[in-house]
């Protein structure tokens, strides 16, 4: 699975990312290396994955209740945020909350991610996307500038137009 | 009117080229079905029951004459020479090619047009009073807020896949002719105890399956929080408003099952964290969205004794140009002017539609008469809003020549109708064929007149796209058993005392929808007090009088 990074294809990704059904049917922790596990086994698990003295994430989606992740995230080295489908938008609102709350580490978008929501979840605080083998394509760079302009204000420059 | 300057110009034309790309991998398969619907809905672009459907955007429905001239070009183009005026004040074409889209949106980016956001889930065209900036008794012209939610709103990478479409009006005068109240956001500028000017925001209106009356959240938003505001509004309901029903995910279920205070109490804890930052309007950005709205330069002796010894006398001489006087014309602020409605609304022709040579007519009239612009209205008509009274006559008999000078602005036949059955892939009935059949039941226009001001809107299907339940009388196409019939609700309004029409009772078929109507009608004359509007008889007798009318078993 290609993963973008700062525009770039980022061909080492140290980080492993297990979802739920993995877990459920007991899956191993892996002992050393970056994880990222879904926010409701961290909650559940959370002082044995802290043990582990290796980076840590956690996957969230629009279902969960994130409050007390703005809250405290100080633990956690990368947030991965889910879009289930490529009509669902939740997660871009939840990117920016993140970034306002002050977690300022990686923020993956996961799931249906493809190349015409990309300038849109950067500019909405993402700056990591998981892209599909079969929807990857080299030229998926230049999504990010195919609209220079940008009225509203990003996560990395939040002054609205009439600011700047 | 608003000018763009070299980053709106950017923002469209790279949107053409973006387009045309996203256009390029669809047709070549590298895009699929489902992401490229999502995608072209976002540019106005519908597949109908005909051929596509491109919906362009009238930004709070202002229009140069250059702009009308090449919608008139496009028409003529790409299309089949129409275009039908919709209530959001946009205009759609019916019979563009796929393939040719992208060619469209560059002609029109050619003249600061463009389809962005026309549809698809996200925030639509703002919308406002058509006579925003002369009418009387308005508190401030809302436009120059129109076009700061319109750059706000506009390609906005937070709030592009919203559970469902969001739509925005904003009103300054004590008529709502916006129908603020059936809006997702309804923004009525109102004035505190300390003479300051804001808005008072209402959430939650709509039509579609579950008609609502919006819900005021704030009685006063400080005009520099207009942004953060909607920021939070909207970010509240990107993430709590229901994703998994389609039809349960407007911002008025959201607003209905958490209850308003509710729904207030997130908002305003959203609103918190971003209050007085940097979407904080400058006064600098106030003042110079407002330096694009001000006055034209009136003519001081456009209320010459000259000019209107001329008018008295053409309205003395020429009953037909006196009946559109009475009808189509309003009164204006500047002494010596008046607002013309130009209507579309002619005899036996589809309400809102307009032929390019029509819209050629109005462009130059535009340009003669009224400073070079033209309004859409949310009623499917357009508006030359400062016309001089000496120069009403030739205005008249210009829009005569060309069809557009039907006297009948206000009353039975001023019909909002959807385009039906006959062109749109979710209509359950036709409705181009029952206002046919209204206008030719009612052709007698001083029986209209004696009937006085009546709204009649007419929609295909529960989608209600043409507000049918805010409209003194009602009527929603249905489909019973593969046969159209037709549902009628009497007493709604959109306008400052909105409120949803009550069902008069089983619908009728196709064949009687005119009848039925002439039956209502008929209550009213017999019930009405001097000088009693239908809407006033209906709220005063009830539905009860004329359902007794309408189902009485012949004897």
């Amino acid at each position: 699975m290609p993963l973008l990074i700062d525009q770039r294809i980022v061909t080492e990704d140290p980080w492993q990312l297990l979802d739920q059904a993995a877990l459920d049917e007991g899956s191993p922790i892996p002992e050393n290396g970056p994880i990222a596990v879904p926010l409701i086994w961290y909650r559940q698990h959370r002082e044995a994955l802290q043990q582990r003295n290796s980076p840590l994430g956690v996957i969230v989606n629009g279902d969960d209740d994130l409050t007390a992740l703005y809250a405290d995230h100080s633990q956690l080295d990368l947030i991965a945020i889910e879009f289930p489908t490529f009509r669902d938008g939740r997660g871009f609102s939840i990117a920016r909350q993140l970034v306002r709350s002050g977690f300022n580490r990686q923020i993956r978008a996961l799931g249906h991610v493809t190349r015409d929501r990309l300038a849109l979840m950067q500019s909405s605080g993402f700056n990591a996307f998981a892209i599909n083998d079969e929807r990857f394509q080299t030229d998926h760079l230049q999504a990010f500038s195919e609209i220079s302009v940008n009225y509203q204000g990003t996560t990395a420059d939040p002054r609205p137009i009439f600011r700047r | 009117m608003y000018q763009y300057n070299q980053i709106d110009q950017t923002l469209v034309d790279e949107r053409v080229e973006q387009f045309r790309d996203q256009t390029r991998r669809f047709l070549n398969g590298e895009l699929p079905e489902d992401e490229f619907s999502a995608l072209r809905l976002m540019n106005g672009l519908y597949i109908q029951r005909q051929a596509p459907m491109l919906r362009v955007a009238v930004p709070y429905g202002l229009l140069s004459s250059t702009q009308m001239r090449k919608l008139a070009h496009v028409a003529r183009t790409y299309d089949r020479g129409y275009g039908h005026f919709t209530t959001r004040t946009n205009i759609q074409f019916n019979w563009p090619e796929l393939a040719a889209v992208p060619d469209i949106l560059a002609e029109l980016a050619q003249v600061q047009m463009h389809a962005i956001q026309t549809s698809g889930n996200c925030i639509r065209n703002t919308t406002t009073d058509p006579y925003a900036g002369v009418a009387e008794n308005e508190l401030e012209d809302p436009r120059p807020y129109c076009e700061i939610i319109r750059q706000w709103s506009t390609l906005h990478p937070e709030f592009a896949y919203l559970p469902r479409k969001f739509k925005i009006a904003v009103t300054g005068a004590t008529e709502d002719r916006a129908a603020s109240q059936v809006h997702d956001i309804g923004l009525q500028m109102v004035q505190n105890a300390d003479g300051e000017i804001g808005f008072e925001v209402l959430v939650g209106g709509g039509l579609g399956r579950t008609p609502i009356i919006g819900k005021s959240i704030r009685k006063f938003l400080p005009k520099q929080h207009l942004l953060s505001y909607l920021d939070a509004i909207l970010r509240v309901y990107n993430l709590k408003g229901r994703r998994d029903n389609k039809y349960k995910a407007r911002i008025k279920i959201l607003v209905e099952a958490l209850g308003p205070d509710e729904f207030r109490r997130l908002v305003e804890e959203e609103w918190a964290h971003i209050r007085d930052g940097e979407l904080t309007l400058t006064d600098a950005e106030i003042a110079r969205a407002k330096s694009f709205f001000t006055l034209p330069d009136y003519d001081v002796n456009a209320a010459s004794a000259d000019a209107h010894a001329s008018l008295s006398d053409s309205l003395a001489t020429d009953i037909e140009f006196n009946a559109w006087y009475r009808h189509n014309t309003l009164a204006h602020r500047v002494d010596g002017y008046r607002i013309a409605i130009v209507s579309l609304k002619p005899y036996l022709e589809a309400p809102g539609d307009i032929t390019d040579s029509q819209m050629d007519a109005v462009a130059d009239l535009a340009d003669r008469y009224s400073f070079g612009e033209t309004r859409a209205t949310h009623h499917q008509n357009l508006v030359l809003t400062d016309v001089r009274e000496g120069d009403l006559y030739a205005v008249w008999q210009a829009l005569a020549a060309n069809n557009l000078a039907r006297s009948n602005i206000g009353t039975l036949t001023d019909m909002i109708v959807c385009p039906g059955f006959d062109f749109c892939s979710l209509a359950n009935a036709r409705t181009l064929n029952i206002s046919d059949q209204i206008n030719e039941h009612f052709d007698d226009m001083d029986h209209l007149y004696d009937l006085g001001e009546i709204r009649l809107n007419m929609s295909g299907c529960i989608n209600a796209c043409a507000h049918h339940h805010v409209a003194d009388i009602g009527i929603l196409g249905v489909d019973k058993k593969g046969e159209d019939w037709y549902q009628i609700s009497l007493g709604g309004s959109s306008k400052e005392d909105a409120r949803l029409g009550k069902i008069l009772g089983r619908s009728v078929p196709a064949s009687d929808v005119a009848l039925t109507v002439e039956k209502i009608l008929a209550v009213y004359v017999d019930q009405r007090r001097e000088n009693e509007s239908f809407a006033q008889v209906v709220l005063r007798v009830g539905i009860k009088p004329f359902k007794e009318r309408v189902y009485a078993t012949a004897h």
